[in-house]
């Protein structure tokens, strides 16, 4: 009897010894002993991986885009050099740089499109070669411990603009998978502030998958680097790997048949993600002046779970025009589904004389609030010498893939209810088709059933 | 009679609820955007942390209690550090105005 709780505690014991070590990287002691030198320190047992980063969307910040219209299929396309107004400006034209001086105080800061890029802004955007991989942020995405103080832009002795990182022992000591901080720390800021692009924090309190204790890689599981993204209308840069829910849950996913009907033609996120966030319209061409005196486009933002999306059906296909980029599709094409979407407006400048928008250097609206002095430096770097600019709003869908709720899903009477959340005209049903889908004929008996289990 | 000076009762005291309630309501959604001036955090073990924000419109200073996990990390790895502008929502409890929303105004 006591040789057994021995054994159960010597057992118990390697358990909890092995799930620590599980956590620990196992070249810590390596890097304790000989120190962390940067990319080329990861690459004792990691060979290759730096070059092969080199290749992927986080670094190049484009690829080739075969679903949407209008752009060139053997052009790469992303952050890098897109023109929309959730980010009226990108790396080319807003290129992280020290921004004039602000008249009212004399002071400047050093900023631009491309902080978030895992380099050192000296080998920045797709950028190649050895120096290049020497460059590589390691940490940032895989470090527990990562001191973002170390991470800002600053001048250097050259007075070019470099962005600094942690390339310390501890830092690199707690190297590991990435956490939903190392994702966030970038993804949760884009579009110029917190939850302001795609608006949802993924936290247990806001998404089921993290109330699991799910990180952003495990859907977003990376393989030699090239991390899968959904279809999001307005996330066009790929690295040629794609997540869906369907990867985990199955396409009939449901105990009930009811439900399982569904899915042929309306995706997961339609019920499962009822509510989106973050803004909803923003004016490049007007700034406003903040506390410091610098200045920022006017923005109206939405608070996570803030809006309800507006539902649509979607191909895969992108629809790209200057005043709307989202999605394609209908009822009558049997690719199409359903699906919810997170609508933003943005106003900017167009060019009169060709029809397009244009896009901006932010760095002059940011010291001074003259926008057109932005789009100025941005046709400058572009080499664009005549054209009008004219204000006007563009109207992008964004995807609604994250906020996933079971609990809080959509049920029958959310849609096939009189005043249900689907516009059914909208979507190209007839005055006869929406009668019968929103009569309580449709659901009456399921829903009292359910009624009767619930009480 | 007797019956009469009961329900005024009840009124008058459901009604001093109700006023307590919304004056706990009111309490509860103070809001201000401030510029960060002093972080405490005791260690990186820290459950909770002050920081001192720069009221933009009145130039006074208000301590924030922050217990949320999220921020607390944030501020352990300096991810919000002095300076940042910060938009919060707090509400006070026994006297401390503890954080219920705490984000950088700033983005990328």
């Amino acid at each position: 009897m006591k040789s057994n709780k021995v054994m159960t505690a010597l057992l118990l014991g390697m358990l909890v010894a092995s799930a620590a070590s599980a956590k620990e990287h196992p070249g810590k002691e390596f890097i304790e002993q000989n120190g962390y030198k940067g990319p080329v320190t990861c690459e004792e047992c990691h060979p290759g991986k730096t070059r092969e980063f080199l290749s992927t969307v986080h670094w190049k910040h484009a690829s080739r885009v075969t679903n949407v219209e209008g752009i060139d299929p053997q052009k790469e396309y992303g952050m890098k050099n897109r023109i929309y107004t959730m980010c009226n400006g990108n790396d080319i034209v807003n290129n992280l740089k020290e921004i004039p001086v602000n008249p009212q105080t004399g002071k400047t800061k050093i900023t631009g499109c491309n902080t978030c890029h895992p380099g050192n802004h000296l080998s920045d955007v797709g950028s190649a070669g050895s120096e290049a991989e020497s460059a590589v942020d390691c940490l940032v995405c895989h470090s527990s411990s990562y001191d973002f103080t170390k991470r800002k832009p600053f001048k250097d002795a050259q007075g070019r603009v470099v962005m600094g990182q942690d390339r310390s022992v501890k830092a690199a000591a707690s190297a590991g998978k990435p956490a939903v901080k190392n994702c966030m720390v970038c993804h949760e800021s884009a579009g110029g502030g917190v939850l302001v692009k795609r608006g949802f924090s993924y936290t247990k309190e806001n998404d089921v998958h993290a109330a699991k204790g799910m990180v952003c890689v495990d859907c977003h599981k990376a393989a030699n680097h090239k991390i899968p993204t959904g279809f999001d209308p307005n996330n066009w840069a790929n690295d040629g790997v794609r997540v869906a829910c369907s990867d985990c849950h199955g396409e009939k996913p449901h105990k009930e048949q009811a439900y399982n009907s569904h899915t042929a033609r309306i995706a997961c996120q339609t019920c499962h993600i009822p509510r989106n966030g973050g803004a909803i319209a923003k004016d490049f061409t007007k700034w406003e002046q903040l506390a410091d005196k610098f200045y920022e486009p006017a923005t109206i933002q939405g608070d996570v779970r803030a809006t309800i999306p507006v539902y649509a059906w979607y191909n895969l296909q992108v629809k790209n025009s200057p005043e709307f980029i989202g999605p394609k599709g209908s009822r009558k094409d049997k690719k199409s589904k359903i699906y919810p979407f997170k609508v933003f407006q943005g106003k900017a400048f167009f060019d009169k004389k060709i029809r397009q928008l244009m896009s901006m250097d932010f760095a002059p609206p940011m010291a001074t609030g003259d926008a057109l002095a932005g789009v100025a430096s941005a046709a400058k770097t572009l080499g664009i010498k005549n054209y009008e600019p004219t204000p006007g709003w563009q109207t992008l869908y964004f995807g609604s893939n994250h906020l996933v709720t079971k609990s809080g899903a959509l049920t029958c009477t959310s849609c096939h209810g009189i005043s249900g959340l689907l516009n059914f005209k909208a979507l190209g049903y007839s005055d006869k088709e929406i009668s019968r889908l929103t009569s309580p004929e449709i659901y009456f008996k399921k829903v009292l059933e359910k009624q009767k289990e619930d009480w | 009679m007797r019956q009469r000076g009961f329900i005024a009762l009840s009124v008058a005291v459901l009604t001093l609820l109700a006023i307590s309630l919304t004056g706990i309501a009111v309490a509860a959604d103070m809001k201000m955007v401030g510029v960060v001036t002093k972080i405490e955090l005791a260690d990186k073990d820290a459950k909770t942390a002050t920081v001192a924000l720069k009221d933009n419109k009145t130039g006074q200073s208000v301590v924030i209690v922050i217990n949320d996990e999220l921020t607390l990390d944030k501020l352990k790895d300096h991810r919000i550090v002095e300076g940042d502008e910060i938009r919060c929502k707090y509400e006070v409890v026994e006297g401390k105005n503890v954080s219920t929303y705490f984000r950088k105004t700033a983005g990328c």
